[in-house]
């Protein structure tokens, strides 16, 4: 058991690693959410005039949890795709060689993921905060919601290492990002629930990310009324599980007719 | 030598014609963000200063730029390949006037980018967007993709011939989504605030979309006010883009 | 291998030197000539700098100092004179794998201002040259090794060049292949074409080159016809493997006269070792002689200075591809 978690730890490592090993890798990662986040807390602040826009104090931590949830989209998908680049070249088949537990090697890379989305959920905290954000919520809160940002990374780490394992290809996954994308805006990310055109507004209650993104705002702006945090927390578990399974699933029927 | 960028030119299109489903992401990108920028900030129409009820209509020109942006980004990328698996040296070392050997990609690239314009663009409108500035708008928005998409060409093409690797195709796609996001991509300038407002005032492709924009949006109609700035604009960056690609030209090889 | 005609040389290159960032000298004063007409042939090690003098003759990449010129033009001053005089085929075989070999050869016509119906027939009839005229319409992303680096010949071949470059033409090629590419590249000579050609295979240089180069560390440490420079270094030798290690001395005594005779290894006490000028025209006399002293000769073997010999002479190291024999 204890060389297991040691396995799975030292998977987890290299996945973290070489995401810091090239400096272009961490652009779409790191400073992407960010420069959107610029954007759209610039562009759209004027948003806090519309009637029926909830009384913010600020608007900048505000949209910051729609950054959060990017960010965890990016780090699942990155993950997905660092997969099934070691698929595609070979390392995996040097992995599955190893007397390794099937189920190390995908815990191993979602230790990974968790790693990346903690350093990219600090980090956005971080520069929002430098840039003026006021988190009302208690550094308790704040941990909390950094947390829930993982496990959201986890969700959506498992459902791409999942399609990596079944096409083993890498040009596929990269070529999901924009849809991504849908998750993101079929969620109140940026803007209230209640404002969301009619049709997102519908499709949002079926979203699990809706409720993490609102869970992520309440524990921010310490407003519970945003969103529950229990509500959160169901939704990013029951995906990260769910996921998970889903991998490891893919992986044994993988296996099962190599 | 018109042969040689014709040839090139052919040869660009290639990769869309010969590789299935190639324009499929450059496609579906800018329609998700349309879709779901329209979907999420829509109510923003309702502010004062709008110059347009519909959100959607005003989103549309910014999906179309955006799309043509990113092909034009994807000539660069394309050219940093050929550099680094040898190709372009092929055309270095034949008797081919050295920026001739830039016309036909950048051509291509603008082939390629009317493909998610005019699908952004349809889409668009069959969601609902208007189309207030009829034919002359409509010529409007497609003179802005097509000149955005050869500044962006130009942008990757500078980028490809400074670092001669694939690895410089993110600093490609943040350039054009910098140059089109830092300006009045979601809301008017009245409305913006901040560095932003700033920002947007010097940023070129403001003008830019002020020009796309006389096609959908009620409020800027088709007129010699609205366009001149955004033609002089896209001449403006195509000058200085197109002089900084031809001097990292030069430098290739010393 | 034809004969070099008394015109301008071909390649001309004096003091040449490139430097890249750190102070890295790739090219460190290389002078060289290459006569019209002639095969020459570039040699040496990984790193010595070859493919940075061939990427200055085809003008992609400017000297730091000193002068070239192919085919009577500077390579900096008057580049597009040079390129249209040059064929090149490439290291890494540069070639598009969405386009057929057909369409590549019109290109590369058109890169040259070869058009219509000129272009159409260069191509098919470089095609038939090569011998890829099946396979022409197929795109190349599914050619073979071998099958790309035929079609990057003829490539380089449509303008009718004057001064062939190639750089490791037969690196990766299976022994059918790579005979069929001398074959072409002789038959290129014979029609009057200079080539310039970059190898790793001494074998390669041996068979083909009039001439060859050794190239160490950015500098030309030996030029020559390959067997002047192997004369140079030495005598051929003769490994004479004895049936029994008594017959030792004897054998000594009858081979003294022939050539010299090397010290016995105590490690190989059935082996002697004959070095003599003779070389493959020796083994008769020496069999003839050993048979008059009633010694056994289980057999006989000649070894000849090879090229890399003659860089070990000059260098003390080796040459990589000495132990890569095709």
């Amino acid at each position: 058991m204890r060389r297991e978690a040691g396995v799975v730890v030292a998977l987890g490592r290299r996945a973290l690693s070489v995401q810091f090993r090239r400096a272009q890798l961490l652009m779409p990662t790191f400073v992407l959410p960010l420069m959107l986040l610029a954007v759209i807390a610039s562009g759209t602040s004027a948003a806090q005039d519309l009637r029926g826009f909830p009384d913010v104090g600020s608007y900048l931590a505000f949209v910051v949890p729609g950054t959060l949830i990017q960010g965890a989209l990016l780090a699942g998908l990155t993950s997905g795709i660092a997969f099934a680049g070691d698929i595609e070249f070979g390392f995996f088949d040097r992995l599955l060689a190893a007397p390794v537990r099937r189920s190390s090697l995908i815990l191993g890379r979602q230790a990974g993921t968790i790693g990346l989305s903690l350093l990219q959920s600090v980090f956005f905290l971080g520069v929002a905060a430098l840039a003026g954000a006021h988190f009302e919520g208690s550094p308790l809160a704040l941990l909390a919601a950094v947390g829930l940002a993982a496990i959201t990374a986890v969700g959506l780490g498992g459902v791409a290492s999942a399609i990596a394992i079944r096409t083993g290809s890498l040009s596929l996954l990269q070529s999901i990002f924009p849809f991504m994308f849908v998750l993101l805006f079929t969620a109140p990310a940026f803007f209230p629930r209640d404002l969301l055109a009619p049709a997102l507004h519908d499709v949002a209650a079926y979203n699990p990310l809706t409720y993490v993104v609102e869970a992520v705002r309440g524990l921010l702006t310490g407003d519970a009324s945003a969103g529950g945090a229990g509500a959160g927390l169901a939704a990013a578990v029951g995906m990260a599980v769910a996921a998970t399974a889903l991998a490891t699933f893919a992986l044994r029927e993988r296996l099962r007719t190599l | 030598m018109s042969a040689v960028a014709l040839a090139l030119w052919r040869r660009s299109l290639n990769e869309v014609l010969r590789v299935r489903g190639a324009l499929l992401p450059a496609t579906v990108a800018p329609v998700v963000f349309m879709l779901g920028i329209s979907g999420q900030f829509g109510e923003l129409t309702g502010l004062r200063g709008f110059p347009t009820d519909s959100y959607l209509s005003w989103i549309v020109p910014l999906s179309c730029l955006q799309g043509a942006g990113f092909a034009g980004a994807a000539t660069g990328s394309n050219l940093a390949r050929d550099i680094e698996q040898g190709w372009f040296d092929r055309l270095l070392v034949a008797p081919v006037p050295r920026p001739l050997l830039l016309v036909g990609p950048i051509l291509g690239g603008i082939t390629r980018s009317l493909v998610p314009a005019t699908v952004v663009l349809v889409v668009g409108l069959a969601i609902g967007a208007e189309l207030p500035g009829g034919v002359p708008g409509l010529i409007a928005l497609y003179v802005a993709c097509i000149g955005f998409c050869a500044i962006a060409g130009l942008w990757g093409v500078f980028m490809a011939l400074m670092f001669r690797t694939q690895q410089a195709g993110p600093l490609m796609q943040q350039g054009v989504f910098l140059a089109v996001f830092l300006s009045t991509a979601y809301t008017p300038e009245v409305l913006l605030r901040g560095w932003l407002a700033d920002v947007a005032e010097y940023n070129p492709v403001t003008y830019v979309l002020q020009l796309a924009r006389q096609a959908t949006v009620e409020g800027i109609e088709p007129s010699w006010a609205h366009t001149w700035p955004g033609l002089l604009a896209l001449a403006g960056m195509g000058a200085a883009l197109l002089a900084l690609a031809l001097w990292a030209l030069r430098r290739l090889g010393r | 291998m034809s004969v070099p005609s008394p015109s301008s040389p071909a390649v001309e290159v004096s003091g040449l030197v490139r430097e890249f960032k750190g102070g890295i000298r790739a090219v460190d004063g290389l002078d060289l000539a290459v006569a019209a007409g002639e095969i020459y042939g570039f040699l040496g090690p990984n790193g010595a700098g070859k493919t940075t003098c061939v990427r200055i003759l085809t003008t992609l990449l400017r000297p730091t100092a000193g002068v070239a010129r192919v085919a009577g033009h500077d390579v900096v001053a008057e580049a597009d004179a040079v390129r249209r005089a040059i064929g090149v085929a490439l290291q890494e075989a540069a070639i598009d794998p969405l386009m057929s070999g057909r369409e590549l050869l019109r290109m590369q016509g058109a890169l040259h201002g070869l058009r219509g119906a000129a272009a159409r027939e260069r191509a098919g009839e470089l095609l038939e040259r090569v011998g890829l005229t099946q396979a022409g319409d197929r795109r190349v992303g599914g050619y073979s090794g071998g099958m790309r680096r035929r079609l990057d010949l003829a490539l380089a071949l449509v303008h009718r060049p004057r001064v062939l470059f190639l750089d490791e033409p037969t690196t990766g090629l299976d022994p059918t292949s790579r005979g069929a590419l001398w074959r072409e590249v002789r038959s290129l000579n014979d029609e009057g074409t200079t080539v310039f050609l970059t190898t790793q295979y001494l074998e390669e240089a041996e068979q083909l080159a009039d001439r060859v180069g050794i190239i160490a560390s950015g500098r030309l440490v030996a030029e020559g016809a390959p067997d002047v420079l192997k004369a140079r270094v030495g005598e051929p030798t003769l490994h004479v493997e004895l049936a029994d290690p008594a017959s030792a001395d004897r054998a000594r005594t009858a081979l003294a006269h022939l050539g010299s005779v090397q010290a016995p290894d105590p490690a190989a006490p059935t082996k002697v070792e004959l070095r003599t000028a003779g070389g493959k025209a020796a083994i008769a006399p020496v069999i003839r002689a050993l048979d008059e002293h009633g010694v056994v000769v289980e057999s006989v073997e000649v070894e000849s200075p090879t090229l890399d010999d003659v860089f070990a002479a000059v260098t003390g190291s080796h040459l990589e591809g000495a132990g890569a024999a095709p």
